[in-house]
């Protein structure tokens, strides 16, 4: 193996020596004992960059019956992710991840790969097919992840995205205004507005929905040509998705608004509709925060409209075959993913 | 003497190995990086990227009435296997997996003389009524349909229906299409493109005048005393901030200007002002460098026939430095490129298709930035639009060595 990766190497490497060596002139004599190493050092740090690099891309799933005492193997989405983001909170191991956690990319990335390892544990947002994966998800404090536990509140790994307002007349125009109460309202109660959130990834309550075409009743606005109208969004990177795709939906039914979406953090939501700036550069109509905007220093009662749109729930996802575990607690999300504990039979 | 030879030899051949180990290393690093990104990025380059806009176009449309029923459209013959042809109604769909690793339906071909082929725009504005031509490549997000009972119900992507769904929903089921839901693909990079394009004339415009004018200043006339070597020096420290003091800096302080002009939110204009600042010192020292150069002899003679010593400036030694203050513009060009930290606070983070001097838009850099600090980082679509950056710094580099080439010919 070792020699096979040499005399793969052995030709280029020494095609670039050879290039390099014409303007060194330092090196003339000797120069083949340095082609030689440089020959060797190459190899060496191929090969090492080979044998660390399956880390990040593990393709070793394993046997297909895992053993009580075999190694849990820990998979993890990337920095960014608002998904990780929100499973570091409900297990409130944030910034503590185990360093042995294997990084997947996205969402779809991470049921592929806990699919194909029998050992392997993930965390997933609710609206993956979990089946067509080979995943299995796991409860959370004894209660199934599902629509209707999220929604009623049972199931504790979610967070709503809500947003917020400016005060009501302190828009540039009373037909922003309008629109954005419109855009609001397709948002939260419109079937249509719920159906497009839920399908990027939202947990919305369909049953409260009500056809577009009633609401649109309520809000003369959209009949008129409003492409001269930009509504400016900010706050939470993890809204991102749910938000453009109801803004998009919404733009043919209501004379084709402009938007701008500066989604930077939850922590901008209040501050730039409603806060220190929000006759600043930053300005925006509409704030989004991936929580529950903070009762005291984000008070949103002078705001036109706030409140909440869709759910977002994480689910503990393993391997459909794994027997080991059903359940969780957040103490063992915790030790699991801080890596205290490293095998099944070690959950308690 | 052999006792004493043995140890320097070892020494220097420890000393010789760390250079080429070190040198390994460099080129490991760069050619895998290089690697990494063209073979994320490269199967997405194509004028299509170049070309289309970021944001999706949403249009719902509506059929005219007297066509809207299912009749027979046989399959088309050059249609692909992976074609979904919808014969009642005459459209073929097909999956599509887009770059964001999204399972996109795509409108494939619609028969010439299908009820889609009579589709409106129903949104008010100037194209109500209007008709949209239903062409390849639109995303099939929702079609509303009544069936033979009148029942309303819908099929398409927000259904988590693939092509064949689709086509065999609407055979099966529909007896009249109420509405179509469709979008245009997006994800170009034309806007940023644009903006790119007017941050760097913008901010070239007014730093060259500024900067080439105080370099001369501080190179030709000033008189060599304390206060202009510390200007000197100060001008040399500028060049170390890094860019987001200077961004923060341009929200600050610059803003208030833009907004008299009537900019209502960060702008392409706050992010030139500050990109100007930031290049002050690199076009004042790369000005400076290339009037040291010109030999004295020149404006020796210059001066020695008569001419004022204004006229020597700009007649003899200014055109004499061009290719100096050239290869010192092309830098501040790579400079605005690569810059994306300033750019953030002054340009906003919203990826604009209709990019204007007081609106937002984004540099290329930029918007890697903004394709990758969402829930879904786009890697192939940053790697790209990293490979279109590389390209360019690349032929910026290249004209920068051309021409400092020619400035030392020209003096030999």
């Amino acid at each position: 193996m070792g020699n096979l990766f040499f005399n793969r190497f052995l030709t280029q490497a020494s095609f670039s020596v050879n290039r390099s060596a014409v303007n060194w002139e330092l090196f003339k004599k000797g120069m083949n004992e340095m082609k030689k190493l440089f020959v060797f050092v190459l190899t060496a740090l191929l090969v090492a960059g080979c044998s660390t690099a399956p880390k990040t891309d593990p393709t070793e799933g394993g046997t297909a019956t895992p053993s009580a005492s075999a190694a849990i193997n820990v998979y993890t989405r990337d920095a960014t992710s608002g998904t990780r983001e929100a499973f570091e909170k409900a297990g409130d191991f944030a910034e503590q991840l185990t360093s042995s956690a294997i990084e997947v990319s996205s969402n779809g990335d991470m049921a592929t790969k806990v699919g194909a390892d029998v050992n392997g544990i993930g965390y997933v947002s609710l609206s993956t097919d979990f089946a067509a994966n080979g995943v299995k998800p796991l409860n959370f404090e004894g209660v199934a992840p599902s629509e209707a536990t999220v929604l009623d509140g049972t199931y504790g790994m979610q967070r709503p995205f809500a947003f917020t307002t400016r005060a009501a007349g302190d828009y540039e125009s009373a037909e922003k205004e309008q629109l954005i109460a419109a855009f609001l309202d397709f948002l939260q109660n419109s079937t249509e507005g719920m159906l497009v959130v839920e399908k990027a990834g939202g947990v919305v309550d369909k049953s409260q929905g009500k056809a577009w075409a009633e609401l649109a009743a309520n809000h003369p606005i959209v009949n008129e040509d409003n492409s001269a109208i930009t509504i400016a969004t900010c706050g939470s990177t993890s809204v991102e998705k749910t938000l453009k795709a109801a803004l998009e939906a919404f733009q043919p039914l209501a004379g084709n608004f402009q938007f701008t979406m500066n989604q930077t953090g939850s922590g901008d939501g209040y501050k730039r509709v409603l806060g220190s700036e929000k006759d600043g550069a930053n300005r925006a109509d509409i704030g989004f925060a991936s929580r529950a905007f903070k009762s005291g220093e984000e008070d949103t009662s002078s705001a036109m409209a706030s409140g909440q749109y869709c759910i977002d729930a994480v689910v503990t996802i393993v391997n459909e075959a794994n027997t080991a575990v059903a359940n969780l607690t957040q103490a063992q999300v915790h030790d699991i993913f801080t890596g205290t504990v490293t095998s099944w039979d070690q959950i308690q | 003497m052999k006792t004493n030879r043995m140890p320097r030899v070892i020494s220097d051949r420890f000393l010789q190995l760390l250079t080429v180990l070190s040198a390994a290393l460099a080129v490991v690093v760069l050619t895998s990086l290089f690697v990494y990104i063209f073979s994320h990025g490269l199967s997405l380059i194509n004028a299509d990227l170049l070309r289309s806009d970021y944001w999706s176009l949403s249009k719902i449309v509506a059929l005219d009435e007297t066509r809207n029923q299912p009749g027979s459209y046989p399959r088309p013959e050059n249609l692909g296997a992976e074609v979904a042809w919808s014969e009642k109604w005459g459209v073929g769909f097909v999956d599509h997996l887009s770059h964001e690793k999204k399972q996109l339906v795509l409108i494939e071909a619609v028969a010439e003389n299908s009820p889609l082929a009579s589709a409106v725009d129903t949104s008010s504005g100037a194209n109500q009524g209007k008709p949209v031509a239903m062409s390849a490549g639109l995303q099939v997000e929702k079609i509303d349909f009544t069936d033979a009972s009148g029942t309303a119900d819908f099929t398409g992507m927000l259904a988590s229906a693939r092509a064949a769904e689709v086509a065999e929903t609407l055979d099966q089921s529909a007896a009249k299409l109420t509405s179509m839901f469709i979008k245009t693909p997006g994800g170009g990079i034309r806007g940023s493109l644009v903006s790119t394009a007017y941050l760097i004339l913008v901010s070239l415009l007014i730093a060259l005048p500024i900067g080439i004018a105080s370099a001369v200043y501080l190179s030709e006339m000033a008189k060599k005393n304390k206060v202009n070597a510390a200007i000197r020096t100060g001008i040399e420290t500028l060049t170390g901030v890094p860019s987001i003091v200077y961004g923060l800096m341009g929200v600050s302080v610059l803003f208030p200007i833009t907004a008299a002009m009537g900019a209502k939110t960060t702008n392409i204009l706050l992010g030139a002002l500050t990109m100007a600042i930031i290049l002050l010192p690199t076009i004042i020292r790369s000005t400076e460098e290339a009037l040291r150069v010109v030999p004295q002899g020149l404006r020796d003679a210059s001066l020695s026939l008569g001419a004022s010593q204004t006229q020597t400036i700009f007649k003899i030694t200014l055109p004499c430095a061009m290719p100096g203050i050239l290869s010192g513009i092309l830098l501040s060009i790579g400079r605005v490129v690569g810059e994306s930290a300033a750019l953030i606070y002054t340009m906003g983070t919203f990826i604009n298709d209709q990019p204007g001097l007081l609106k937002q838009g984004t540099s290329l850099a930029v918007h890697i930035w903004s394709v990758m600090s969402g829930e879904q980082p786009n890697f192939e679509l940053a790697c790209a639009i990293s490979i279109i950056i590389l390209i360019f710094v690349l032929i910026l580099n290249l004209t920068v060595k051309l021409l400092s080439r020619r400035l030392q010919k020209s003096f030999r």
